[in-house]
């Protein structure tokens, strides 16, 4: 009984180098060799999904980037398979991003999913970027009141003027769906605040998983239709859409992570209980 | 001191007010400038912001450098990116056939390599390294101390498995039979007698299996045991009300705040 009680001593005490090695371990084997574990859509992803669907034919769809390269795991892949839906019912793309690196997120969305995938649809007819402003709310606030003020030229350069699709778009109400991917701040909240709720244009949301906390009483309120949460989200979205793609390839990879970190923290709390018996003794 | 004290006091003031009555004030002149002049010298402002910020951040990590106060060796990679991000955003593009300007996010162009090799790989490692600590963390944090720090655990065990799809897969009847062990610890300590926990653990075991075979161990019944609803409960209801009473709490918060800029009480934007 004690050589059992001194070993789970010693567990607890395990050097944080091996706890290191096995979370690589799950984490990569699962990416290798997936596992193809079932996902089951929640109501909020399957709020979004039934958003976009009963949009009218070809209606303005703006989209927001909100993220970077650090946040791209998780808000990419819903981005891509938000715009695979929105794409394969004929909607008009319109993206516009609060944060810099936005820019480089959706020029990476249309070189892997639009051009790849979409090769029918052309760029200032069926889909635009309109790029970075800084500002945070204020640009928000100008989408709102007049874009073309804000917007002269696209992020190409190319005057707005001059791009078909923007013809009869001069202010956020032109729109008839917002999706905001968002990471932070400027972002879902800020939407919701200065654009989706004075206006009562209907909006939607993907946020990282730390995040949803924050937004989910606007989804409970009605002001935002649904929310992607993280990785799960997305993967629920390739599911809801029938095409699979990083999120879902993801998820095996996040699932043996979570199982393997509740075993930690089970294996923690043995060993701490098992210490302070010992103190306890002696 | 009337110009760097009164009149950006002033300003903020009559700034302030005009914003706040915009809402309230049905004026064509008065709602055009909150909703659209007023943005737009926002906009004009944050894009200085951003090149005063610039420079402090030059001068802060040169005088580091200079002076080689604790980390200097950092600094010389901060200001070392920072010039090769103006050379490759203001003086070489890298690439001829696209534009000043579209050249930022361009293909072939020297900023898109810079963000595509250098900024991507680096931000993507740090935030990657949350998993890793996260694991370490709850090891060695994550205790079962006190009431609180066990609700939170179980609540986040839940959230962990419950949110993913391995969570689908286990049986709410083992999660059903895991409670009645849990509960049996909590019988024990109450009354402190072995024979009324055994009862109660023994009896709880016999009544779930019954149960199961009469249910034919459905992995989703009983409902309120399934790690994916109680999830989703834990996510709608206990989360949404903390998190509703924060934001009222972070709107008062808000109010107050503006309030005291408007009338001219809050002054640390003056450096006071």
């Amino acid at each position: 009984m004690n050589g059992i009680l001194n070993f789970i001593s010693r567990i607890g005490q395990l050097d944080r180098r091996w706890i290191f090695l096995i979370i690589a371990l799950v984490v990569l084997i699962p990416l290798f060799f997936p596992l193809g574990l079932p996902i089951r859509a929640t109501e909020s992803t399957r709020l979004v999904w039934e958003t976009v669907e009963n949009l009218e034919p070809e209606s303005k769809v703006l989209l927001s980037l909100e993220y970077g390269p650090s946040t791209k795991p998780e808000l990419h892949p819903m981005v891509f398979a938000l715009v695979r839906h929105l794409l394969k019912n004929d909607h008009k793309i319109y993206m516009t991003c609060l944060w810099p690196d936005g820019q480089f997120m959706a020029e990476d969305l249309i070189e892997k999913v639009i051009e790849l995938e979409f090769p029918d649809k052309s760029y200032g007819e069926d889909y635009v970027l309109l790029g970075f402003r800084p500002g945070g709310e204020a640009v928000i606030k100008g989408i709102v009141s007049n874009i073309r003020k804000l917007y002269t030229v696209d992020a190409r350069n190319l005057s707005v003027d001059e791009i078909p699709m923007m013809e009869a778009v001069n202010q956020f109400k032109d729109f008839d769906f917002l999706f905001s991917a968002s990471a932070g701040f400027p972002g879902t909240v800020e939407w919701v605040q200065y654009a989706s709720d004075p206006t009562g244009v209907p909006m939607s949301t993907g946020t990282t998983s730390i995040q949803v906390n924050e937004v989910m009483p606007y989804v409970q309120g009605g002001q935002v239709k649904g929310i992607l949460a993280g990785m799960p989200g997305a993967a629920e979205y390739e599911a809801l859409i029938g095409v699979p793609g990083i999120g879902t390839s993801g998820m095996d990879a996040q699932s043996i992570a979570h199982v393997v970190i509740v075993l930690f923290i089970i294996f923690g709390n043995v060993a701490y209980f098992v210490e302070r018996k010992k103190a306890k003794k002696y | 001191m009337f110009w760097k004290r009164t009149i950006p006091i002033a300003i903020v003031a009559t700034v302030g007010f005009l914003t706040l009555f915009g809402w309230f004030v049905d004026e064509p002149h008065i709602k055009n400038f909150v909703e659209d002049d007023a943005t737009q010298w926002y906009d004009i402002l944050a894009s200085f912001a951003i090149f005063l910020g610039a420079l402090n951040l030059l001068k802060m990590q040169s005088q580091k450098i200079l002076k080689k106060q604790t980390g200097w060796q950092y600094s010389i990679f901060a200001v070392g990116g920072f010039i090769f991000a103006i050379i490759a955003g203001f003086v070489i593009k890298g690439n001829d056939a696209i534009q000043w300007g579209a050249h930022v996010t361009g293909k072939g162009t020297l900023f898109k390599w810079m963000f595509e090799f250098m900024f991507t790989p680096l931000s993507a490692t740090m935030f990657a390294l949350l998993a890793f600590f996260v694991a370490s963390a709850s090891y060695r944090a994550f205790r079962i101390r006190n009431f609180e720090a066990t609700l939170l655990l179980i609540s986040g065990i839940i959230i962990m498995l419950g949110r993913v799809p391995i969570g689908i897969k286990i049986s709410a009847w083992f999660v059903l039979y895991l409670t009645i062990l849990g509960i049996g610890v909590v019988v024990n300590n109450a009354f402190k007698n072995k024979q009324i926990t055994l009862g109660f653990v023994v009896g709880g075991l016999l009544l779930t299996t019954i149960a199961g075979f009469w249910m034919g161990w459905p992995v989703d019944q009983p409902a309120l045991f399934y790690l994916p609803i109680l999830q989703d409960w834990i996510y709608n209801i206990p989360n949404v009300a903390g998190g509703r009473a924060i934001m009222m709490g972070i709107g008062l918060g808000i109010f107050a705040t503006s309030m005291r800029y408007i009338l001219g009480i809050e002054k640390s934007y003056i450096g006071e």
